[in-house]
């Protein structure tokens, strides 16, 4: 038995006894009340205590119902009448109203939120104690023969006239009390959630109810008619009622699990997409229950792989993450009113279906992945088309075009017979042409070298390295390779050592080009000032797209300051 | 005989021939067809590599033709022209008849072309002749 389980049968004993022997005394006094409505009121804030000291541990309701439970005999004992005992019990009887709006306020947290809240609170205990604390103390008791005599603490206090204002005081501050605890209980409802609600809704229907009479009483305690009668009966029944409210509140959990045992039943037939987050919200009667699902490193999309971006708890929403052999599996966001237990619980018995919808999820979140950059690859080779129909045009057309005008011009005077003219218009004719056909010859270059289909990659790589303007080491074997790997190879070490040169501001470039089993690794790596992200420049991205289309993987590593590497995975197939 | 729509600016000699501005971005074009224009009609009064300055030129020297290319790197040509025209309309002088030209075939240019008030000339067949017979069959 644990050491919990324990206290909380400690908790039951001493209520048994305590409850017990107050009712013996008021049975030996023949005090006219129902001793056994009596005895089941304060009994039931016993039992109370026990199941939240128990099932809550940490959580103040427990202790909070243990000193209901022992306030509310209080009077019993007052037929004792004791003069060491007599102030004590009184004082615990006048904390009683304190005691039960302390608890009505803190369900179920335990804890009192706003600072309404907690000067309600300690209203709510200051001012009947405190104003029968002082009837206790000022009151004569000398000319009581009945009375015991109280200790005479302050001798000098007796004062008939204060000690009947003060217990006037304690009987009629249930009028101020009871609406303020009515304000607190309104602005309460209105910010709580639907979860929050319907967990305090049964107590407070109670508890207002109760502070009703309450409010009512005082109109009723001057003289005993049947309206005072019918008050003290309804508080009477009332009472019983707030212990067993909690009661049935702290057990509902119990009962909130038994709900799983349902889903583990639907569960048992397949499940549509998205048709789970139906049955959870079902399940933990929170309708605004998702679901979501990890994907990489910190990437959570929905049931569909729709991209979401995490969110950290907050006062309306709550994150519960569901793992399985320390790998996250889901995530549930959730009303933060839901016990975390029930909810660990749910999520517990809809494993296998959290499992199924993650890998659906996944999928479609790597099928849009897929859309997207097969997209981002067409739009791309488009974009080459229009760079390269540009560069024709702006290129080497505008040359051919200035060329043709330069051989009107000879052919114009030759026929006016400046043979000398027409000589020197030839001669620069023929450089136009001559840059004209460089700049074709750069231009295929660039749309794919035939010197990497003609000697492989080692050669073209040396040529990419050779055309850049800072030392780069090349060390790349002859080896062959299939020919898409070969381009895309060549294409990573073209792209990466254009953003050398555009970005990089490095001294000195590095490029390793070689095979391990059907791998092909390369590398390109610089000393520059680093800082490069995939997510955010374009030409990354595009190396990344190309390279993940043809099987293969990219990683940069580029930390500010400590240059970058890129290093290029890519499946090389059989040496062709 | 050809005669002159407005007088030439700037006190420059008139003589029958008609004056023009050049507009290409691209320099060696432009040099090579001011060198055939100049010796064949034309009196070649400033060359542009740019729309703006083309449209600012146009109104300092009020050159009777403007041979515009259509891709500039700032503005294309028809927007240029539309600016010329514009400007013209504003001094209510008559303007210089553009024409436009391009290395590109004139059906790349779709509707905007054969909507366009302005004539056409491509590149591959510039010279004094051509352009002048496009600018008397425009008359």
């Amino acid at each position: 038995m644990t050491r919990r389980r324990c206290l909380a049968l400690g908790v039951v004993v001493l209520g048994l006894a305590w409850g017990l022997s107050a009712e013996a005394v008021s049975i030996s006094h023949r005090v006219e009340e129902n001793h056994f409505l009596d005895f089941a009121t304060g009994i039931g804030f016993f039992l109370g205590g026990a199941i939240a000291i128990d099932r809550r541990p940490g959580n103040r309701l427990g202790p909070l119902m243990v000193l209901n439970g022992l306030a509310w005999f209080c009077g019993n004992y007052l037929n004792v009448r004791n003069g060491w005992t007599q102030p004590v019990l009184h004082l615990g009887e006048a904390a009683q109203a304190g005691l039960l709006a302390h608890l009505v306020m803190a369900y179920p947290s335990g804890r009192l939120t706003t600072r309404f809240e907690r000067f309600v609170c300690g209203a709510a205990y200051v001012v009947p104690v405190g104003a029968m604390a002082l009837s206790v103390l000022t009151q004569d008791t000398s000319r009581c023969q009945a009375c015991p005599p109280t200790p005479s603490l302050f001798p000098n206090l007796p004062h008939a006239e204060l000690a009947h204002r003060s217990f006037l005081v304690y009987d009629r501050s249930a009028l101020v009390l009871v609406p303020l605890f009515f304000l607190v209980l309104w602005l309460r409802w209105r910010r709580s959630s639907l979860a929050a609600r319907r967990e305090l809704a049964p107590l407070w229907v109670v508890a207002a109810l109760l502070a009703a009479a309450f409010g009512l009483s005082p109109f009723a305690s001057e003289e005993q008619n049947s309206f005072g009668y019918l008050m003290w009966e309804l508080r009477a029944v009332l009472q019983i009622a707030v212990p067993w409210v909690f009661v049935y509140g702290l057990l509902s959990t119990r009962l909130a699990q038994s709900a799983i045992g349902g889903l583990v039943v639907d569960l048992q037939s397949p499940v549509a997409p998205g048709q789970l987050r139906v049955l959870l919200a079902r399940t933990l009667a929170d309708p605004s229950v998702e679901v979501v699902y990890p994907i990489g490193d910190d990437r959570w999309v929905d049931a569909e792989g729709r991209p979401l971006r995490a969110s950290a708890d907050d006062e309306r929403r709550r994150t519960t993450k569901v793992e399985r052999d320390g790998h996250p599996l889901a995530a549930l966001i959730h009303d933060p009113a839901l016990d975390p237990d029930l909810v660990r619980a749910t999520a517990a018995a809809a494993g296998m279906a959290l499992e199924n919808e993650r890998l659906h999820a996944e999928l479609r979140a790597q099928l849009g992945e897929v859309r997207a950059s097969r997209e981002r690859i067409v739009r791309a080779g488009d974009e080459e088309r229009r760079r390269v129909e540009r560069d024709l045009h702006d290129g080497a057309q505008q040359r051919l075009l200035a060329l043709s005008l330069a051989l009107h011009s000879a052919r114009r005077q030759l026929g006016n017979g400046e043979l000398s003219l027409a000589g020197q218009t030839l001669d620069r004719s023929g450089q136009e042409l001559t840059c004209a056909i460089d700049e074709l010859r750069e231009l295929a270059r660039g749309i794919h070298p035939t010197i990497l289909t003609d000697a492989g990659l080692a050669p073209a790589v040396a040529m990419a390295a050779g055309r850049m303007s800072i030392p780069v080491d090349v060390a790349v074997t002859d080896e062959r390779y299939s020919p898409t790997a070969e381009a895309t190879a060549y294409f990573v070490v073209s792209e990466a050592l254009a953003n050398v040169t555009k970005h990089a501001a490095a001294n000195r470039a590095g490029v390793s080009v070689g095979r391990e089993g059907a791998v092909l690794h390369v590398e390109v790596c610089d000393d520059g000032r680093g800082g490069a992200d995939p997510a955010r420049g374009s030409g990354l991205a595009g190396l990344e797209d190309r390279v993940t289309a043809v099987g293969g993987t990219l990683e940069v590593d580029s930390t500010p300051g400590a240059g970058t590497v890129v290093r290029v995975d890519l499946p090389c197939g059989d040496v062709s | 005989m050809l005669t002159l729509k407005t007088p030439a600016p700037n006190g420059v000699t008139m003589t029958g021939m008609r004056s023009l501005l050049i507009v290409d971005d691209h320099v060696g074009f432009r040099s090579w067809a001011r060198e055939v224009l100049a010796h064949e009609g034309f009196r070649v009064v400033g060359e542009a590599g740019d729309g703006r300055t083309a449209i600012r030129l146009a109104e300092e020297l009020q050159p009777e033709v403007v041979l515009l290319d259509i891709q500039l790197p700032d503005l294309d040509g028809f927007a240029v022209a539309e600016q010329m025209s514009l400007q013209v309309a504003d001094q209510k002088s008559a303007g210089p008849e553009v024409v436009l030209t391009s290395g590109r075939a004139p059906e790349d240019f779709g509707r905007r072309l054969t909507d366009s008030p302005h004539g056409f000339l491509a590149k591959d067949h510039l010279s004094g002749s051509s352009l002048q017979a496009l600018l008397e069959a425009r008359r």
